[in-house]
């Protein structure tokens, strides 16, 4: 009887699964997996764009600028954003969404780059093209493509900027200058400094500009978590140890923050008010820039970022190579990954207008 | 007695307890089949349903812990830090240290033992409410979490990595189908054949009367045959892909729980001292001892829960474990435990779970955002746990509350006996 009974659990078990086995269709082997891009795809196939959480302004215009992009290019937009307290799992969640929804290319800007490689693989072996957008996916050999402001230029349009405006307002040298850095953990913030130093390097070498505190190394100048208020400290010990007696002619901040925390600092100590350089646009700063008091910021135009990676979708469509411009610079960890660069454009005062003419909230301001 | 009497006393229990229980599981294929027809036939395709498995896995594992929490009157707001505090640990251990990856998981389940060992300590020895032990425990590993990793993102090896994305490997002939997934599925459906004849014995030794042969059946098909229907999913997925091993952990999770919580001295305490901890005591029941058990259990989960996810994404972030607490707590709730403790079971957390996961995958594959997501699981986690006080408070008979019985227990209680005397003794004490 139990013999019987054992060997007929597992029969019927057996006979039913077979039976089921029997209608299912089976796997449909790694028909899906990409590589030629000389094929394209379906003209209103489905993109999917996932955005970190709304947390700044410009990741909202990106979003709205991609949906109406992508459908004006004729194809189907699915635009996600995380939540915004458990953004990466969210961002997971979301990017396996799309790759079971079809999507032919993932556009995704991350809210953590390190955390997505298991998503990204998996899209990727279903045949989806995956562009970075603005922040590069590490640690995975799957990402197709890159398309980011090239931060190094960045860097040197502040050095640059910085040499001419103290030029315009003392025409001989020396000048004195400090140096500022964003968050070590922040892989940007030392592309940015070694882009500045590229410029100031020679001048530096030649006696024509002079760190007057001696901080020069990158771990000196970092402000932890792009912090005002560290900025702003770190500039009145500065101007207390070194700039007693001597003038300050210049200031290189790597963004707009921490330049209108140095402006304070100086503002406060009753000091002239020297070259200070910036980066992203922001409001405030393109106010004081107007107002004559910080001497440039950095514009990357989230419209054209956006632009260019619709423009990457549109040739992947269409079966051809998209466009990049670097393909030896940007390793994530285990590849190096074709990228395309925007330039990012030095803003001063004086070509405030023209440069912001575009933008419905900056526009304002300058005029 | 006629035959649909029949059926519904046996196959579905015929009681009215349980019945938000009951509701989820209608809920569950409700929903699942509300999606399958929405988004056209992907909820139910294998590479959605194997991404659900994984993308949960970890909030089901934290749901287990939670439940038993919930039960003994307790609750714990500490294990999304916990998990991200033993997650960050771990990712550093095997980067800095060069720990082996096995003994780096190891490691994660002591950190995870020594924290619930600290939490279960204020609460069962000195009396803090589990409230503000684990409040504070929030913040202390939310804090200790930023400060060892510095706000950085860690990588782990790939070894690591196949707790949380790996699959059962492939082997064998060539079937079209994962041999592995395959296999785990007929051993399932062994097993629950093999269940279902063994209380079939049982009752025929005690003399009670076994449900009617053809009830049996019907039960042991319908089983078999979701069994099959799941396996073959898992098993067609991508070549590559199948039933991933975060599932496995998962599965053995739920049995080894349900097991404990149902069928031993141990786990019946615990129902015991949620349902009326004073008269639990009098009756020989070590109150501490449970209330440091299920705290330090919570902690442990909690840390294998913060690796899944670390493994899974390949890196440990300081975002991880950010709102778990919740998930997990509201996975609890929809499966029909009590606030007030003393009720609830595994299997039904795990269909809670299940509802919020399929609810959230099924929404995102419609590309509603994260947004709107959020007001509709707050609904449906208000809805459930109403409809259900409300039903209870009515003393209606829930044809739903009856569907639940089979995920409860194999074996039929016969009809006059009250069924649940057993598994819920402390009900009584809670409802009055």
């Amino acid at each position: 009887m139990r013999k019987f009974f054992g060997t007929s659990v597992v029969a019927i078990s057996a006979a039913a699964m077979l039976a089921l086995a029997g209608c299912g269709s089976g796997r449909d082997g790694d028909s899906g997996s990409g590589g030629e891009a000389a094929k394209g795809f379906a003209a209103n196939s489905l993109i999917g764009v996932a955005l970190p959480a709304k947390t700044s302004e410009n990741w909202v215009l990106a979003g709205d600028l991609f949906t109406n992009g992508l459908k004006e290019a004729g194809f189907q937009a699915d635009v996600q954003y995380a939540g915004a307290s458990t953004t990466v799992a969210d961002q997971q969640a979301q990017i396996t969404a799309m790759t079971t929804k079809g999507a032919k290319v993932i556009v995704i800007g991350a809210t953590d780059a390190a955390q997505l490689s298991t998503q990204v693989a998996a899209a990727h072996a279903a045949g989806v093209k995956v562009i970075a957008y603005d922040r590069l996916i590490t640690n995975t050999p799957d990402l197709d493509y890159y398309v980011a402001f090239d931060n190094f230029k960045v860097g040197q349009l502040q050095g640059q900027a910085l040499l001419d405006g103290m030029k315009a307002k003392k025409p001989n040298g020396p000048y004195n200058i400090e140096l500022f850095s964003g968050s070590p953990d922040d892989n940007n913030a030392g592309v940015f400094f070694n882009g500045a130093m590229s410029v100031l390097k020679p001048e530096i070498d030649k006696g024509n500009v002079v760190v007057a505190s001696g901080q020069k190394d990158v771990k000196q100048t970092a402000i932890q978590g792009w912090k005002a208020e560290g900025a702003q400290a770190r500039m009145d010990q500065l101007l207390t140890s070194t700039y007693g007696s001597k003038e300050l002619d210049g200031v290189l901040s790597p963004n707009d923050t921490l330049a209108r925390a140095i402006l304070t600092s100086v503002k406060g100590a009753g000091k002239p008010t020297p070259v200070v350089t910036g980066q992203d646009s922001e409001v405030e700063s393109v106010k004081s820039i107007v107002a004559g008091e910080q001497y440039m910021t950095i514009n990357k135009d989230t419209r054209n970022l956006v632009k260019e990676t619709i423009n990457m979708v549109k040739a992947l469509q269409a079966g051809n190579a998209p466009q990049v411009n670097d393909t030896k610079s940007y390793n994530n960890g285990s590849k190096v990954v074709d990228t395309y660069l925007l330039p990012p454009v030095a803003v001063t005062k004086a070509n405030a207008a023209e440069a912001y003419a575009n933008d419905p909230k900056l526009a304002p301001l300058t005029k | 007695m006629s035959r649909l009497k029949d059926l519904q006393k046996n196959l579905f229990g015929g009681t009215t307890s349980n019945a938000r229980q009951f509701g989820m599981i209608f809920t569950l294929v409700a929903i699942v089949v509300l999606f399958q027809i929405l988004t056209d036939g992907l909820t139910l395709r294998s590479d959605n349903l194997i991404a659900l498995f994984q993308q949960n896995s970890y909030i089901l594992i934290l749901a287990i812990g939670m439940l038993m929490v919930i039960v003994a009157g307790h609750i714990d707001l500490s294990v999304g830090s916990v998990a991200a505090f033993a997650g960050i640990l771990v990712a550093k251990s095997m980067a800095e240290w060069d720990l082996p990856w096995p003994v780096a998981i190891l490691f994660g389940l002591a950190i995870g033992a020594i924290i619930g060992a600290w939490q279960g300590f204020w609460v069962a020895y000195i009396g803090v409410p589990a409230f503000i032990v684990t409040l504070a425990g929030m913040l202390l590993f939310r804090g200790g979490n930023q400060f060892i990793g510095n706000a950085n993102t860690i990588p782990v090896p790939e070894g690591f990595r196949e707790i949380g994305s790996g699959f059962l490997p492939e082997f064998g002939p060539n079937t079209g189908y994962n041999n592995a997934t395959l296999l785990l599925g007929l051993a399932a459906a062994v097993a629950v054949v093999w269940r279902e004849i063994q209380a079939r014995k049982t009752r025929r030794a005690m003399d009670a009367d076994p449900a009617p042969m053809w009830i049996s059946i019907l039960r042991m098909a319908i089983m078999v045959g979701v069994i099959a229907f799941a396996s073959l999913r898992f098993a067609s997925g991508r070549v590559g892909t199948s039933f991933p091993i975060s599932g496995i952990i998962l599965l053995v999770l739920v049995i080894a729980y349900s097991f404990y919580t149902r069928n031993t001295a141990g786990g019946r305490h615990i129902y015991a001292v949620g349902g009326n901890s004073r008269a639990a005591e009098l009756s020989g029941v070590k109150l501490k001892r449970v209330n440091f058990f299920v705290m330090m259990n919570m902690s442990v989960l909690a840390a294998l829960a913060g690796m899944i996810f670390v493994a899974r994404s390949a890196a440990s972030g300081p975002q991880d474990g950010n709102g778990w607490e919740l998930d997990a707590i509201a996975a609890v709730f929809i499966g029909g435990a009590a606030v007030s403790g003393g009720i609830g079971t595994i299997s039904g957390s795990i269909v809670g779970g299940l509802v919020m996961a399929v609810l959230n995958n099924g929404l995102q594959l419609m590309g509603v955002g994260t947004d709107r997501v959020q007001i509709i699981k707050g609904l449906v986690l208000l809805l459930a746990v109403a409809i259900d006080v409300y039903n209870k408070s009515q003393g209606r008979f829930s044809v739903i509350g009856s569907l639940m019985r089979p995920f409860r227990r194999e074996d039929s209680a016969p009809p006059a006996s009250p069924p649940d005397a057993e598994r819920e003794p402390a009900k009584a004490a809670v409802s009055g």
